[in-house]
């Protein structure tokens, strides 16, 4: 069983918006844009979550050649539970309309 | 700055970060070089990579100090803890000698830490060997130790009203530092009258002397062993080594900061950053034992817990006054006495050791007690 810590209000923003993305995958300038985080407090906040069970990652192909493939990341069932269970303080604004991920 | 520049910086930046983490994080340096790849404004992809470099960069550090150790030689040295410590010792020296080469410091000084690191790890070779399970050996020890503690204060040399070193071929040696922690690994062992009497001459030397970096290592030391079990010969210890830390802080402490040894957990960043990582990170080191076989070795966690109040407060006081920075500074005191303080650490994970005592009649001897005597010779 992981151990668990206070969450820090960038992570609840973090996982709200991932809870929101719901079976959707996510990607790290999305999150950074969406959740309003920079890229140094994202990649070592999901890094925890994957190495505690409550976000899966994996490796997409691109649908355009040339482009790079990007790392997905979504919440796993604990993950959304840990999401649902640390709401922020403040309901998140709506949400701008999300790019279609590349599967 | 020019847009391509922008983009060279930014791809500098992922691959710094790829060449630095461990391959366990090897795909996040690949996820976020491809997701600054896909970012279309330059300067966007810039901050993005320099964020995430400078987020990762603690990770990276953490990893550059602590994953060599423990890819060479993590499952040797968990089954290992006293190897485990003879590595971080030396490894604390070579970054001392690192940061005193970047200093300027005397030749002399690296010459005198790393033959101290020798003696230090030969005594333990030796006394590992040679201390034996008999407890009236230890009491002896404990003694004896705290009388030369004494002598020390009563009759050591005089420095602006401290009196804690001795002069021995022309090297100045602080006793407290080499013996106090081998005392206290034995009473951890030897709860008896006449060590309990040693570790409170122990105390009276300390506040004596005056030593408040020592007195506060005593008596958190002893406040970790009354945490895990409480006897009246630790809480009388205990008692006496909070009388005796409370008395050093009466007394003015007027010494002025020694160069190379004392204060150099911050000046050494004035000489250059990689001389303040090298203190830093060789610091950190004397506490890996500690934290390694408090996660690893559940069976001896109170010896494990002592031994890191032990040296975490030395580290402490070197951070907060003129005390001398254990190991990484200049002296060779600390490097022999930290070697020493390796006896306290069970040779193989599993086998108890330390935080237990002795039994007072050795017919009274239970299972655990008996792996103590195995686990000390």
């Amino acid at each position: 069983m992981p151990r668990r810590r206070a969450l820090s209000p960038h992570a609840k923003t973090v996982l709200a918006v991932l809870l929101d993305a719901a079976d959707q995958w996510s990607h790290g300038y999305e999150l950074v844009r969406l959740a309003g985080v920079k890229s140094g407090t994202l990649y070592p906040l999901l890094i925890r979550l994957e190495a505690q069970g409550y976000l899966e990652a994996e490796w997409q192909q691109p649908l355009e050649g040339g482009r790079p493939p990007r790392h997905a990341y979504r919440l796993t069932a604990s993950g959304v539970q840990l999401a649902r269970a640390n709401l922020p303080a403040q309901a998140l604004a709506p949400a701008s309309p999300r790019r279609e991920a590349t599967t | 700055m020019s847009t391509g520049l922008r983009r060279s910086l930014a791809n500098l930046a992922c691959r710094t970060l790829q060449a630095t983490l461990p391959p366990s994080l090897q795909s996040w340096g690949w996820a976020i070089r491809y997701e600054t790849a896909g970012i279309s404004d330059d300067t966007t992809a810039l901050l993005f990579a320099l964020n995430s470099l400078c987020g990762l960069f603690p990770r990276v550090i953490a990893a550059q100090v602590f994953h060599p150790v423990a890819a060479l030689f993590g499952g040797a040295a968990m089954r290992s803890p006293r190897a485990l410590g003879i590595l971080c010792a030396t490894g604390a020296v070579l970054l001392g000698l690192v940061y005193m080469a970047a200093a300027g410091a005397p030749t002399r000084y690296l010459w005198v830490n790393a033959a101290a690191l020798v003696i230090g790890l030969t005594m333990l070779a030796v006394l590992g060997r040679a201390v034996t399970a008999e407890r009236c050996s230890a009491e002896a020890a404990i003694i004896a130790m705290a009388g030369a503690l004494l002598a020390t204060a009563l009759l050591g040399a005089d420095v602006e009203g401290a009196v804690r070193w001795v002069y021995i071929g022309g090297l100045s040696v602080q006793p407290s530092l080499v013996l106090l922690p081998m005392m206290l690994a034995l009473f951890a062992r030897t709860r008896s009258t006449p060590a309990t009497l040693g570790i409170i001459a122990a105390a009276l030397a300390m506040a004596l002397q005056p030593d408040r970096s020592m007195a506060a290592m005593l008596a958190l030391y002893l406040a970790t062993l009354a945490a895990i079990r409480r006897d009246p010969y630790v809480l009388t210890a205990l008692a006496a080594s909070v009388i005796g830390f409370a008395l050093t802080l009466v007394r003015a402490d007027r010494l002025p900061a020694v160069p190379y040894v004392d204060q150099i957990l911050y000046s050494s960043f004035d000489v250059h950053a990689v001389a303040g990582l090298a203190v830093l990170s060789g610091s950190a080191l004397l506490l890996v034992p500690a934290i390694a076989g408090w996660r690893r070795d559940p069976d001896n966690r109170a010896t494990y817990s002592a031994f890191g109040a032990i040296w975490l407060v030395v580290i402490l006081a070197a951070a907060l006054g003129n005390y001398p920075t254990p190991v990484v500074g200049y002296g060779g005191s600390a490097i022999i006495g930290y070697a020493l303080s390796l006896l306290a650490l069970p040779k193989r994970a599993g086998a108890r050791a330390g935080g237990a005592a002795w039994a007072r009649d050795p017919a009274d001897g239970t299972a655990s007690d008996r792996h103590l005597l195995i686990a000390l010779a």
